[in-house]
């Protein structure tokens, strides 16, 4: 067990003007399973692979349980790693494919074999143990990738994508597996993936990457609640929150000709950085449909998804779409009016220049 | 709770180290690199590149193994001012004329093939079988047939031609004819296969959307299949000509020995018989340098004329 | 294809479209007959050397010149006289199997490294060696030659394994590092995770999964060898020494021998690369073809 430190890590591909991982800062605690997500190019998987030890890390430092392994091959830095497509052996049986690092280590044959039968009942791997894995199928090859960690006992477990490759059914499944055997073994983990909800409900903590740049590091929770720019805001959650510039008013801002209050931390902030305009970021369940209020978006498309549904449309002298949450039953046709009020305590406020979040 | 935001603005000092920006792992990767490549790289150098700056060396000197005396570049004037050199060369271009027919012939028999009547697995391994014997024994065969009173003789009896003894290796500009005919036919294997793989890339949906479109066969063969197969008939040809000038030593040695006369003595041959016939080991090794140039040419040709197809 | 039958849209109305069934399966069977016939002349042609070997070794010296019918096993029973075949095709064997060894240790491990294990300068040295490919072995055997005279190489197989090994270098060394481009980085990840050393990854993990192209640089030096002349020639003079090939090559210069016994040798001498190549074909395809697929 250990944890995890990136020092100002950076990376630099030779021929690249920017860096891959830009002066990445990080902690991960013992036995703490952190996310990293973001778009593609976002630096997610090459902060993964530089505390893997395959790329290199060209200032700062990453630490391994207090010990600065920046300059360690992989082989002396005990991580394990799952791959996105899993990297198997193709010309190995399952249990030589778990045991491969063991082999390697020259583990006695007796204790190779034990751990191995451990993992593959851990994941129920056991009656596949003597196949190849072209004789598998999707979902048993990623366990195989799993069990190669795993039999491993590291003391980190690094993970990217490992989910990409499952449809959709098996993939929430593994999902919940994952989550269930990293909190079972207690083993710290680091987990790439660019798919928020993979990340919202697997990681104790999420880290938001941008362009090479840590955005936030927070609790799925936090993350949702209190977006520290507008770019987190509007990556994390499904639907994405509508993000619009509205002029600011006395005590809130104008939506169209609306009013729209905002919490007092966000005025004094407004004030204090001496912006005329602002950007809100409302999420679709922070409108509520209501009889007469005098907010009205002119519906333009709306997906029934059963309990909910979700009206997408136009506010009437206003840029920006907006997506709205409302009951499945309600179902309003296209080019309908629909009365909206917001409720003011969960409208999000940015700044209009830099995006960082006021109040 | 640990809310990090970095602001483009406001950058921290880099914490700069020793570190190069090269992991251990990128140098253990390099140093196995380099001693995995040094075996195959001695090897190529030590046999076939030494040996082609001597043979530039010695091209300019009067040498029989033994003792040589240095001429200078003066050489090369000298022996293409030799009409036998021409000679040679002539035979060697005259060879080249095989080429289309050994890339023709090939493609209509792999578009033969591609009909897939049944069985047609079997007749291309009886196609291709051909590839797997030697020169020695091909020329060793061509020589029976091609021979007064051959079977070749036979076949043209069997048609009411029996007046005609096309008794081509013994006249001095027929035997290259047989050499010629042999050679072509020695190529349908490779060559066959070679169309058929090309033939196999076709995209289906192309040519079916010109039917649609109300070409006919033939207009779709010109203008839709010969196009997706260009650079399999590009690499044909340059496989086919390094052949004709680099992969008939054997063929000849056995068939015809040169003759009659320098009837067919190709650059290739020249070489050995001034080498190893002669004693002329300088002479020889310049000819070695102008076969050399040739196939550099033919092989820059092809992978340019590659390039502007990607 | 070129050749796809074309039915009219314009039938008469009396036919009825069983007939017209009919009558365009008849035009298929033709077809397929018609092209059926023309791959089996083509087959005759290509299979001629073949028949020619077998029907005149067959034959007594006699029966041969004269041109009369007859079978005899005489050229058979003179076979081993005339020419040493078994001691012949034992030396052919040593020779291929040495090259083959040599052409596989070195061209994999270059292959992977430049594939894999790229550092400065190693595409220039991939380039070099690959247009080593287009050096005609007659432009360098005369300073090859008197260079292994110098170092006494002349005459022993050694000499003529090396220069084997290095003519079929440049173009397995380009088959190999295609082939390994083509394996997923991944894999070689994993390994290195898993505590590997570069060297041990090529050991473990790339040599293993890469043995259809292993066999199909074997399948083609055989061949390529085995059918050699020039190499044998020059640097396997020795009877004792000699190829089957050049032994073959050797008789057949005499000119005065006899043609039944030389077929007979010729048919012997060609067993082997058929029957190599009849089992390997699919091989040997791949790697004719490796210069043009992308």
């Amino acid at each position: 067990m250990a944890t995890v430190s990136y020092i100002d890590a950076t990376c630099h591909y030779s021929g690249h003007p920017v860096p891959a991982v830009d002066g990445l800062d990080l902690e991960i605690g013992d036995g703490e399973f952190m996310v990293l997500v973001g778009p593609s190019g976002s630096g997610k998987s090459t902060a993964l692979r530089m505390l893997a030890g395959l790329e290199p890390v060209a200032s700062g430092e990453i630490r391994l349980g207090g010990e600065d392994v920046s300059s360690l091959s992989p082989k002396h830095r005990d991580i394990a790693m799952v791959f996105q497509n899993y990297g198997l052996y193709p010309h190995m049986t399952v249990a030589d494919n778990m045991g491969f690092a063991l082999k390697l280590r020259r583990a006695p044959k007796t204790e190779r074999a034990a751990r191995v039968q451990e993992a593959a009942r851990l994941l129920d791997l056991e009656q596949y143990l003597a196949r190849k894995p072209k004789a598998l199928s999707g979902g048993q090859r990623q366990r195989v990738a799993m069990g190669r960690a795993i039999v491993r006992e590291p003391s980190v477990f690094l993970m990217d994508e490992p989910l990409s490759n499952l449809d959709a059914k098996l993939r929430v499944e593994t999902r919940a597996n994952i989550v269930a055997l990293q909190s079972r073994l207690g083993t710290t983990t680091l987990y790439v993936t660019h798919d928020q909800v993979e990340a919202m409900t697997m990681g104790h903590r999420v880290a938001v990457l941008k362009d090479g740049v840590l955005q936030q590091v927070d609790t799925p929770r936090k993350l949702y609640e209190q977006p520290c720019n507008t770019f987190v805001a509007g990556f994390i959650g499904s639907p994405a929150m509508s993000l619009t510039t509205a002029p600011l008013v006395e005590g809130g801002a104008h939506i169209g000709t609306t009013f729209v209050p905002l919490r007092p931390e966000v005025t004094s902030a407004c004030r204090s950085g001496f912006v005329s305009t602002v950007v809100l970021g409302i999420r679709p369940e922070a409108f509520a449909v209501a009889e007469g209020a005098d907010l009205s978006i002119q519906v333009s498309l709306v997906e029934v998804l059963g309990a909910d549904s979700y009206v997408h449309g136009d506010i009437a002298g206003h840029e920006g779409k907006f997506v709205v949450r409302c009951d499945g039953r309600l179902n309003p046709q296209i080019g309908e009016s629909l009365a909206l009020s917001v409720k003011p305590q969960e409208v999000h406020a940015f700044h209009p220049e830099t995006g960082q979040r006021l109040g | 709770m640990t809310t990090q935001t970095a602001t483009p603005l406001g950058k921290k000092p880099r914490l700069m180290n020793k570190r190069s920006g090269i992991s251990a792992l990128e140098r253990e990767r390099a140093r196995t690199g380099r001693v995995m490549i040094l075996p195959a790289a001695i090897l190529v150098i030590a046999v076939l590149g030494v040996p082609i700056g001597q043979a530039i060396y010695r091209s300019m000197e009067q040498w029989d193994g033994l003792t040589a005396t240095w001429i200078g570049p003066s050489a090369y004037t000298h022996a293409f001012s030799d009409p036998t050199f021409w000679r040679v060369m002539e035979n060697n271009a005259l060879l080249l004329l095989a080429v289309p027919f050994a890339v023709l012939i090939p493609l209509g028999i792999a578009f033969l093939l591609n009909e897939k009547v049944p069985g047609w697995k079997v007749f291309r391994s009886i196609y291709f079988m051909p590839t797997a014997i030697s020169w020695v024994v091909i020329g060793m065969v061509a020589l029976r047939f091609f021979a007064q009173a051959g079977p070749l003789d036979s076949i043209f009896s069997a048609f009411g031609l029996g007046f005609i003894h096309p008794n081509l290796l013994s006249n001095q500009h027929q035997a290259l004819l047989a050499v010629g005919i042999t050679f072509v036919w020695s190529m349908v294997g490779t060559n066959t296969i070679i169309f058929l793989t090309g033939i196999a890339t076709l995209d289906p949906s192309l040519s079916e959307a010109a039917q649609v479109d109300g070409t006919n066969a033939w207009q779709r063969l010109i203008h839709i299949t010969m196009p997706q197969l260009r650079r399999f008939i590009l690499f044909s040809s340059t496989l086919t000509m390094i052949s004709a000038f680099t992969a008939l030593f054997s063929l000849i040695f056995v068939m015809t020995g040169g003759g009659p006369g320098y009837g067919t003595t190709t650059l290739e041959f020249f070489i050995y018989q001034n080498a190893f016939g002669q004693g002329q080991f300088g002479y020889g090794a310049l000819l070695g340098i102008v076969l050399f140039v040739i196939m550099a040419v033919v092989g820059l040709i092809q992978l340019r004329l590659l390039r502007v197809d990607d | 294809m070129s050749t796809s039958v074309e039915t009219s849209p314009l039938q008469s109305p009396a036919i009825t479209p069983d007939a017209q069934r009919a009558a365009f399966a008849r035009r298929r069977r033709l077809r397929t007959g018609l092209l059926l016939a023309l791959m089996t002349l083509i087959a005759v042609v290509m299979l001629y050397p073949f028949f020619f070997m077998i029907e005149t070794s067959f034959k007594s010296e006699n029966q041969f010149v004269n041109g009369t019918g007859g079978f005899s096993l005489s050229s058979w029973s003179q076979l081993a006289q005339a020419l040493p075949w078994a001691r012949e095709m034992l030396n052919s064997t040593i020779v291929c199997a040495c090259a083959i060894a040599i052409i596989l240790a070195v061209s994999t491990t270059a292959g992977f490294a430049f594939a894999k294990l790229r550092f400065r300068m190693s595409n220039y040295i991939l380039t070099g060696i690959v247009a080593a490919m287009l050096v005609p072995i007659q432009s360098i055997v005369i300073p090859l030659y008197v260079n292994a005279a110098h170092l006494h190489l002349v005459n022993s197989y050694f000499g003529a394994v090396i220069i084997y090994a290095a003519i079929g270098t440049p173009f397995a060394t380009f088959l190999m590092t295609a082939y390994y481009r083509s394996l997923p980085d991944e894999v070689i990840e994993a390994a290195i995770i898993d505590g590997a050393h570069y060297f041990g990854v090529f050991r473990r993990v790339a040599l293993p999964m890469s043995i259809p192209a292993l066999v199909t640089i074997a399948v083609l030096q055989f061949i390529q060898i085995w059918d050699d002349l020039l190499v044998g020639l020059l640097f396997l003079q020795n009877p004792s020494e000699r190829t089957i090939t050049v032994g073959l090559g050797a008789l057949a210069a005499g000119r005065t021998t006899n043609i039944p016994v030389l077929m007979a040798g010729s048919l012997v001498s060609a067993i082997p690369a058929v029957v190599v190549f009849l089992i390997f074909q699919r091989f040997l395809t791949t790697g004719l073809t490796a210069g043009v697929s992308r």
